[in-house]
């Protein structure tokens, strides 16, 4: 399979794991990825100038006629909410008039949905299972929306993934709660109240480790997490994993192809278990 | 073909504007006129007795009332021609009053002008006219009532009451609806079933009653007063006469048990079921998904019901009416995901709970958290669940949810006095007789309201956490509760799509079906001979169901008591010569008169006579009795054979509003220019394009039709077809060179003689701009030359 991959801007800073754990995955999947050329933002930077945002995000979908992947579930609402607007034949029209190729329809999958099917095709490739091991899966809010792919309030396409991969996703209350990230700047208190209440109630629910599916979540849940433990005075110690990365250890790759090394929380202690069990059971 | 013409001074309201003695010699002047006279008050009995002696003196055959609308007096003038032995329909009315003097009363000289080309038009028009007679057909006086909830039931029993014999067809094993299965109900908290019950038998025991149970309807043909309907009664796998309705035997003895969809899921049945104890006919009934075919039951059954091979039956009957009583559904609570309502089990439905307060429901009456079977000590009700809310397609409020809470809020209060509860509503709607002092009962027992829509609820060990915004204080809060109850919205049965397409019933933005309309005709279907009662045409109340079913009767009982039905003369008819059977005119009419069986054929009972069919005949096939293309034509003929004004606008106003409008306009004495020579139609899409290409290649500056506002068009469609058809009208003008804005499309409902002035006085404006017709032609021309 072939597909367009779209980075999107996180992929080139505090995201590099999830880039780098997307095309190692997807490469041990039989993926062909095929980056955009020259890319630009996909329009969050832009959201309140609708014709702006749609803009970029329709150039972007422009240059390929494959579908194309995103990682980033910020990416992945921002361009299928240009899609849907782009339905609209006036809007189109003049949006077409300053791309250099024109926008034509698209189709946009996230690497969740990728992976999910590649591998419920088939499962053989998990040669390193999680089994035992308790995953959080969180959504948080844009991977559903806008309507379409899955249910926005009560979605289930990560515990299914986490079951292809033989891990044992806990039942988690808080898994499509806002995580507090889209507030931080004016708001940090009611901020960082949120994170702590969506770490706390993963750890309650028994989980080893949270599955994201959004660069913005994975700073709130995983780069904030030592502050917050410090700030109230309580250890979490929850790794917080790219859902490629989680995806990425079952196939068998290794910490440095998955960057690993990059997470704030450090999951290695967590991948080595998992192999000590199953050196265990074999 | 001696023709009279009377104009009417109504004292001063016409010819205080108009010069009376000029209208009566021009009258004199025009063709086949024999007499012209003007009359002080026409519609007095003076009037009418001086053209009764000129009916007989000048042997007149036709007669021209030039006076008010004939939305007022053309009943009036045509009984007073028929005494004089005239047939009724040979009456033509030239609208001076309403139409001109009202609203013109600063230009009387322009005025009289009009006037007199009105006076014009109509003696031209009435040359046309042909004696019809109303003809009446024979009915059937049996009706058919499908649904049998409380509605259906008020409907079937006021009608054999009356005399005229019912067909009832439900659905289900039973009749009773959802009300058999409600425990109390508001506003004075009797028991449901205690009242509905005697109801039901009372049904089942009427001698004008066939109650055909257990059946769907799977076609009904013909139309007013004559459908032939057809059905099929499903297999019950039980001989009816034979059962005695004891279920002790053939249930106790059958290992099949599945959630009862008469407790809403929380209570079960076996695979041979009677739905309640009340169940009417109480007859038993196997559920052949659920049933393994043992045969356990054949064999306990003393009274040898039980038949396993049966087969369903086909039934045909006729009727002259049918009420549509098919009822609702509840909203499907599992869509409201963030409800959790079907992954927690303390999460139950308003339906559940009126079963689990049934003493004869499944808890025997005792209102139990359903994961522990302990009595919930806090009850949280969440109101518009469903309702009022788009991100499920229903913005509409369910009507009948606030007042259930309330009750079962104090149905329970009542029972647990220790037990905490609270509403949460966004509005606390309590609209009703009673109503509001119910409210006031429910918050003197200590019930809680909090104005929230819920956002979500959480299950943490066991117990439900609802989170909110309190709108009240501003707070976000999160509240511990053990037990929940969505009170779910009302939603049109699905299962009566079937219905609906059968009989050709249009349906609202909200999906249920449509009354003829929204105010004055609450009962009625678009469809003759068809009504609607109870929650089919939207979420009521029992007591409102129950009055539309007697409302429904009593209008079926009306149309149908005489034994025949008057047929008014102004239906459709097809030249058979000419028809080509391409059948544009089925697919457009609105009341589904035409049928092509080579060819085309209109079933004149069933016809409105709105023309739409007419207009769209590409071959001029069909034509309409009343108001015919000869008709039409003669009096745009007319109305432009002198243009002594401009721009000249001959103008179509249906009948029904825009008319209506323009009369308004009148009455309210709105004064707007005298450019427009009026035609009434109908409706807007009895106007044929060549009406409108002859007015302009006749030298009229400008078209204008008016229709009601979309959406409320009296045969439901017309409008959006006369406006189909104008935007093909202004391509073909720009085509030809004139400039498209020459047809103009208005909509005015009756009420808006306002819009309808102000509409005119624009049109008039942009003529004036645009300059007498075939000023484009010339100027195209002319740029061509050089």
């Amino acid at each position: 399979m072939k597909l367009a991959y779209y980075p999107g801007c996180v992929s080139r800073s505090t995201g590099k794991e999830m880039d780098l754990s997307t095309r190692a995955v997807c490469e041990a999947l039989g993926i062909t990825l095929e980056e955009l050329e020259d890319w630009n933002c996909c329009g969050a930077t832009h959201v309140s100038n609708e014709l702006v945002a749609v803009g970029l995000a329709a150039r972007n979908l422009a240059q390929t006629d494959l579908p194309v992947m995103t990682p980033c579930s910020i990416c992945y609402s921002n361009l299928r909410t240009a899609a849907q607007k782009l339905e609209d034949r006036k809007l189109r029209a003049t949006v077409n008039q300053v791309l250099a190729q024109e926008y034509s329809g698209a189709k946009i999958r996230h690497a969740l949905d990728v992976i999910q099917e590649a591998l419920s095709q088939n499962p053989d490739l998990v040669v390193v299972p999680l089994q035992g091991i308790k995953v959080a899966p969180y959504y948080g809010c844009l991977l559903t929306r806008p309507r379409g792919v899955d249910s926005p309030e009560f979605p289930t396409v990560l515990e299914k993934l986490l079951k292809d991969l033989q891990a044992e996703p806990v039942d988690f209350r808080l898994k499509t709660f806002c995580c507090g990230g889209p507030i931080f700047m004016p708001r940090q208190k009611a901020a960082e109240d949120t994170t702590f209440k969506i770490l706390m109630d993963a750890k309650k629910a028994g989980a080893e480790a949270i599955v994201t599916v959004c660069p913005l979540c994975h700073i709130m849940l995983d780069a904030k997490q030592k502050a917050l433990e410090i700030k109230r005075g309580e250890k979490i110690g929850l790794p917080v994993l790219y859902v490629t990365q989680l995806a990425g250890i079952a196939l068998g790759l290794g910490p440095d192809e998955l960057g690993l090394n990059m997470n704030a929380v450090s999951p290695i202690p967590m991948v080595e278990r998992i192999y000590e069990k199953m050196a265990e059971q074999s | 073909m001696p023709i009279g013409v009377y104009v009417c001074h109504c004292g001063l309201n016409i010819a205080g504007v108009l010069d009376m003695d000029e209208l009566k010699r021009y009258a004199e002047t025009l063709p086949d006129v024999a007499v012209a006279r003007d009359l002080p008050f026409s519609c007095s009995d003076i009037g009418q007795e001086q053209i009764q002696k000129d009916v007989a003196e000048f042997k007149l055959d036709r007669v021209v009332v030039a006076a008010c609308s004939p939305r007022l007096h053309e009943p009036t003038f045509r009984r007073a021609i028929a005494k004089a032995g005239l047939n009724p329909y040979m009456l033509e009315m030239a609208n001076i009053r309403e139409q001109c003097s009202w609203v013109h009363m600063d230009r009387p000289a322009q005025a009289t002008q009009k006037a007199r080309d009105l006076i014009r038009m109509a003696v031209a028009k009435a040359a046309l006219l042909r004696p019809l007679e109303r003809e009446t057909v024979p009915v059937s006086q049996e009706v058919l009532v499908i649904g049998g909830g409380v509605a259906g039931i008020a409907a079937a029993l006021d009608l054999a009451d009356a005399g005229m014999h019912v067909y009832l067809v439900e659905r289900r094993p039973t009749i009773g609806g959802y009300m058999a299965l409600l425990t109390d109900v508001f506003p004075t908290n009797d028991c449901s079933i205690c009242v509905l019950a005697p109801k039901m038998s009372e049904v089942f025991n009427h001698p004008n009653i066939t109650l055909i149970s257990y059946a769907e309807i799977l076609n009904v043909e013909g139309s007013v007063g004559n459908f032939m309907v057809q059905g099929q009664k499903r297999a019950r796998y039980i001989d009816e006469k034979l059962c005695k309705g004891c279920i002790d035997q053939c249930a106790s003895v059958c290992p099949v048990e599945v959630p009862s969809e008469y407790d809403f899921g929380i209570g079960k049945r076996k695979a041979i079921y009677v739905p309640y104890p009340q169940a009417v006919p109480l007859v038993a009934c196997v559920d052949p998904k659920a049933c393994i075919g043992c045969g356990r039951c054949v064999e306990a059954c003393q009274a040898d019901a039980v038949k396993l091979e049966q087969e369903p039956e086909e039934f045909k009957f006729n009727v002259g009416a049918i009420i549509v009583a098919t009822g609702w559904q509840p909203f499907d609570a599992t869509r409201k995901e963030e409800y959790g309502y079907g992954r927690y089990r303390d999460v139950i439905t308003s339906l559940q709970l009126e079963r689990l307060l049934n003493a004869a429901g499944p808890t025997k009456g005792e209102v139990v958290r359903p994961s522990s079977g302990q009595i919930a000590r806090s009850i949280a009700f969440l109101q518009c669940v469903g309702s009022r809310d788009a991100t499920v397609g229903n913005i509409y409020c369910s009507r009948i949810c606030c007042m259930a809470s309330l009750k079962n809020a104090q149905l329970v209060k009542e029972k647990y006095p220790d037990t905490d509860i609270t509403i949460y509503y966004i509005d606390l709607r309590a609209g009703g007789e009673g109503y509001e002092e119910f409210y006031v009962r429910a918050q003197k027992l200590g019930i809680n309201f909090v104005r929230a829509r819920v956002s979500r609820i959480e299950q943490e060990d066991g117990d439900l956490y609802l989170i909110f915004e309190d709108t009240n204080t501003g707070e976000v809060k999160r509240v511990k509760h053990d037990l929940a109850v969505l009170s779910i919205g009302l939603e049109p049965d699905r299962s009566a799509d079937v219905i609906g397409n059968i009989l050709g019933l249009s349906r609202r933005p909200d999906r249920f079906f449509e009354i003829a309309h929204p105010k004055m005709r609450p009962v009625e279907a678009h469809i003759d001979g068809v009504f609607i009662a109870g929650c089919a045409s939207g979420p009521k109340e029992i007591q409102t169901s129950i009055a539309q079913g007697s409302a429904a009767a009593a209008k079926a009982f009306k149309l149908l008591q005489k034994g025949e039905l008057e047929l008014e003369p102004t239906s459709a008819f097809v030249d058979r010569d000419k028809c080509i059977q391409c059948k544009l005119c089925v697919d457009i009419c609105p009341k589904k008169a035409i049928a092509v069986e080579s060819p085309a054929y209109v079933d004149e009972a069933a016809c409105k006579g709105c023309g739409s069919c007419a207009a769209s005949c590409p071959v001029n096939a069909i034509d309409m009795r009343l108001f015919s293309d000869a008709q039409i034509m003669a009096q745009v003929r007319a109305a432009t054979e002198k243009k002594d004004e401009f721009p000249l606008i001959v103008a179509f106003l249906c009948n029904w509003c825009s008319y209506g409008a323009a009369d308004l306009a009148g009455t309210s004495r709105i004064q707007y220019p005298t450019n427009a020579r009026n035609i009434r139609v109908m409706c807007a899409g009895r106007v044929d394009p060549d009406f409108v290409l002859e007015a302009l290649r006749r030298g009229a500056d400008g078209v204008l039709i008016a229709g009601c506002r979309i959406g409320e068009c009296h045969y439901v469609s017309g409008n959006d077809q006369a406006l189909q058809r104008v935007n093909v009208l202004k391509e073909v003008l720009g085509k030809i060179g004139l400039d498209p804005g020459r047809v103009k499309i208005i909509w005015c409902a009756a009420s808006e003689g306002e819009i309808f002035a102000r509409q005119l006085k624009r049109f008039v404006d942009e003529l004036k701009e645009m300059g007498p017709i075939g000023t484009e032609l010339r100027a195209g021309e002319a740029q061509e030359a050089t």
